[in-house]
């Protein structure tokens, strides 16, 4: 996707210089291999740091919370469901963005690429313009390697690679993926004994340090005080305790219910690779078989869990 | 007494050994990465890594540790009375330290154990733990041990330093702690002179490869609150998502909460302490409901003036940082305290 | 969660009987489920 950074270059310029917006979101190229910077840029002088390539994983609908000026914004699939969700649920209004879709073909799993280069160090990653191939450098060797098969895990489920909702593309529009079998992993947690689902959980959490990496890198995680941060009534304990871990991760989970659009930001940024997503996902699953419902595909309809709606499931009701 | 070898072959079995006499904590491939686990029945270490995820801080400074236990429980005449908790701490001995990690130590003292005061916890813990690090012969990119007062064959946080010298491992003692360690582990042979030459190559040959230099040779002269108020901090700050990848991941940072916790019936409780951050807006909230800190570019602002200028100005004896990389490498939005302390030393 | 400790019910003021059956009901179930077995914290698990 690296071919796309000139024109998202020239369109911020435009927009910036015509004073269509105040700011523009996007990326800069970072430092370390597959994690790019977020980035604001104001002056149509500075467009150049902007850059865009498969390793463009932070949803940058996290910088919208609350601002009050008119953005520009750079939004893959996932992220403009974001954003509508993010409208929908009044973070902010639709007139103050100018949405720049990017169709996207996926994102870089950086976990995967260390285990296909085994943990040898990773230097550079350089993208090859247009081929979906890259080439992973590091100290004596150089491998370059398929992108298809080291995505994301949301990213090879993904049923919404291009926008639904833009202001204008910088590309044309991708093939969506078709056969998807998106909640293979959900079904085979859903399969398990209650005790066998329980300690499931409990050993997916056992690395975790309460770095709230998960949460702050979700664009729905929003809140100004978050119940985990609460101290009057204090909901959960602060320390490592796996019950109050426990607590924080479910909890968390069910606050995205209908709203989660697997954008996979939880997953990426954890520094000791829990799979955040399995807390979510199932519910991604349960609003789409109960409710028919996918977040963010529309800013005319209300999420499920705001509505009543007559032909709601109730047999859980007794 | 003199170094000793080690053959690779041998070395399980050394550790297995010396766990008569410490508990060991060696390093563990667990899912994609290591970390410092106990030696016990079942684990493997593993000495084919780079550096560990979490630094070994832990050791001194648990992410969650029971300081007292007390009861409200009125009917107890000790009702409300904190109690400290008894804790056997025996002898620690940490294998395959990296050198900048245990350099770490040495800097976090500087908080927990100082002339006026002592943290018992802390001390406890440091005191009984005897550090074996492990010469780096492949630095990561991201290491700029060089730049902060360390380096990858460093002895200063160490009590024995070993070198991979490729079959075997050469350990030198470094103080009466290390040596203590080397008497009792079994096997191994007295230190030739080619073993000896190859460490001393190898020392040469690393320095080499560290390829990330940090200036940071002006921080100390420059105006405190012009570094405060200078234009990048918004910019630096921007793409921050506040979470505390970068503090806990961090050997030096040490700064903890105190919480009480009323679990237990009847009416019993815990005051535990743990890791905290900086980086949450709920590290600086005042009882008042007011926050000096409750903007994102303050916080990250905090964060790197404490490392790069505060630490500097207070004890004149360099930043507060080691230059592991952690935070470069694991950071989710790639803040690069490189970066920043160019920023800083070039304004 | 465990099995059988999640109810849930649409009672209306007017349903007194169905009230005291679900009540009823509940409590013989979460009777029958026993004291918890999950998310119970005792002395936090805590250096």
């Amino acid at each position: 996707m690296i071919e796309y950074t000139q024109k998202i270059r020239e369109t911020a310029k435009r927009l910036l210089s015509d004073g269509v917006v105040d700011v523009f979101i996007g990326y800069r190229k970072g430092s370390v291999p597959m994690m790019n910077e977020p980035v604001l840029v104001r002056d149509p002088g500075d467009v150049e740091v902007l850059h865009w390539d498969s390793n463009c994983g932070l949803n940058l609908c996290n910088y919208l919370t609350g601002r009050t000026d008119k953005v520009g914004i750079l939004a893959t699939g996932c992220v403009s469901r974001n954003i509508v969700t993010h409208v929908i649920e009044n973070q902010i209004t639709r007139e103050q963005l100018h949405i720049v879709g990017v169709p996207c073909t996926g994102i870089i799993n950086h976990r995967a690429v260390k285990r296909a280069v085994k943990y040898r160090e990773i230097t550079e990653v350089v993208e090859e313009p247009g081929s979906g191939r890259f080439t992973v450098k590091g100290p004596g060797y150089e491998e370059t390697l398929e992108k298809t098969g080291l995505l994301q895990l949301n990213c090879a489920t993904c049923r919404h690679r291009n926008p639904v909702e833009y202001d204008e593309l910088v590309a044309d529009a991708v093939p969506e993926q078709e056969d998807i079998q998106e909640f293979k992993d959900v079904e085979k947690i859903e399969a398990m004994e209650p005790d066998k689902k329980w300690a499931f959980f409990e050993r997916a959490i056992s690395s975790c340090i309460r770095c709230y990496a998960c949460r702050n890198a979700c664009p729905l995680c929003y809140c100004p005080t978050c119940f985990v941060d609460e101290s009057n009534p204090q909901w959960v304990g602060k320390s490592i305790d796996p019950t109050d871990t426990m607590t924080f991760h479910f909890l968390r989970a069910f606050h995205c219910a209908g709203r989660c659009t697997d954008c996979g930001a939880c997953e990426r940024v954890c520094p000791v690779g829990i799979p955040v997503r399995q807390f979510t996902k199932k519910l991604n699953k349960d609003c789409i078989e109960l409710f028919d419902w996918e977040a963010g595909l529309s800013l005319e309809s209300r999420p499920p869990l705001d509505v009543y709606r007559k032909e709601d499931p109730n047999d859980f009701i007794r | 007494m003199s170094a000793k070898i080690f053959s690779k072959d041998e070395w399980v079995g050394v550790l297995e050994g010396l766990k008569d006499d410490y508990r060991v904590y060696v390093p563990v491939r667990e899912g994609d990465y290591h970390n410092f686990r106990v030696l016990e029945a079942g684990t493997r270490p593993s000495f084919d890594f780079q550096n560990t995820r979490m630094s070994a801080k832990f050791l001194a400074e648990p992410q969650s540790e029971r300081m007292f236990v007390y009861t409200l429980d009125e009917k107890d005449p000790d009702a409300h009375i904190l109690k400290e908790e008894e804790k056997a701490i025996p002898p620690l001995a940490v294998v395959g330290i990296r050198p900048c990690d245990a350099y770490a130590f040495k800097l976090v003292r500087r908080n927990f154990d100082t002339p006026d005061y002592k943290d018992p916890f802390w001390i406890k813990r440091y005191e009984a733990t005897t550090f074996v690090g492990l010469g780096c012969n492949d630095p990561c990119k991201t290491c700029f041990c060089a730049s902060a007062g360390s380096g990858p064959f460093d002895r200063k946080g160490l009590d024995v330093l070993l070198y991979d010298i490729g079959d075997a491992y050469l350990a030198q003692p470094l103080t009466d702690k290390g040596e203590a360690l080397l008497d009792k582990a079994a096997g191994g042979k007295e230190a030739d002179d080619a073993s000896w030459k190859t460490a001393q190559a190898l020392t040469r040959q690393v320095a080499g490869k560290i390829s990330s230099r940090v200036p940071t040779d002006k921080l100390k002269d420059k105006d405190v609150n012009e570094l405060y108020g200078a234009s990048f901090w918004e910019d630096v700050a921007f793409s921050c998502i506040n979470c505390g990848t970068c503090t806990y991941l961090c050997p030096t940072c040490w700064c903890f909460d105190v919480q009480d916790e009323v679990q237990r019936l009847p009416m019993a409780g815990d005051r535990i302490r743990n890791w905290d951050s900086c980086m949450f807006p709920l590290f600086t909230l005042h009882g008042s409901g007011h926050n000096p800190r409750s903007q994102k570019t303050e916080r990250v602002r905090q964060r790197f003036m404490h490392k790069l200028k505060y630490y500097v100005d207070k004890y004149d004896n360099g930043i507060q940082c080691v230059g592991c990389g952690r935070c470069v490498q694991f950071c989710p939005v790639n803040i690069d305290i490189r970066k920043v302390a160019e920023k800083m030393n070039s304004l | 969660m465990e099995p059988g400790r999640l109810h849930f019910s649409w009672i209306s003021s007017a349903e007194a009987t169905k009230f005291v059956r679900v009540a009823n009901e509940v409590v013989q179930a979460v009777k029958d489920a026993g004291p918890a077995k999950r998310l119970i914290k005792g002395i936090a698990e805590v250096a």
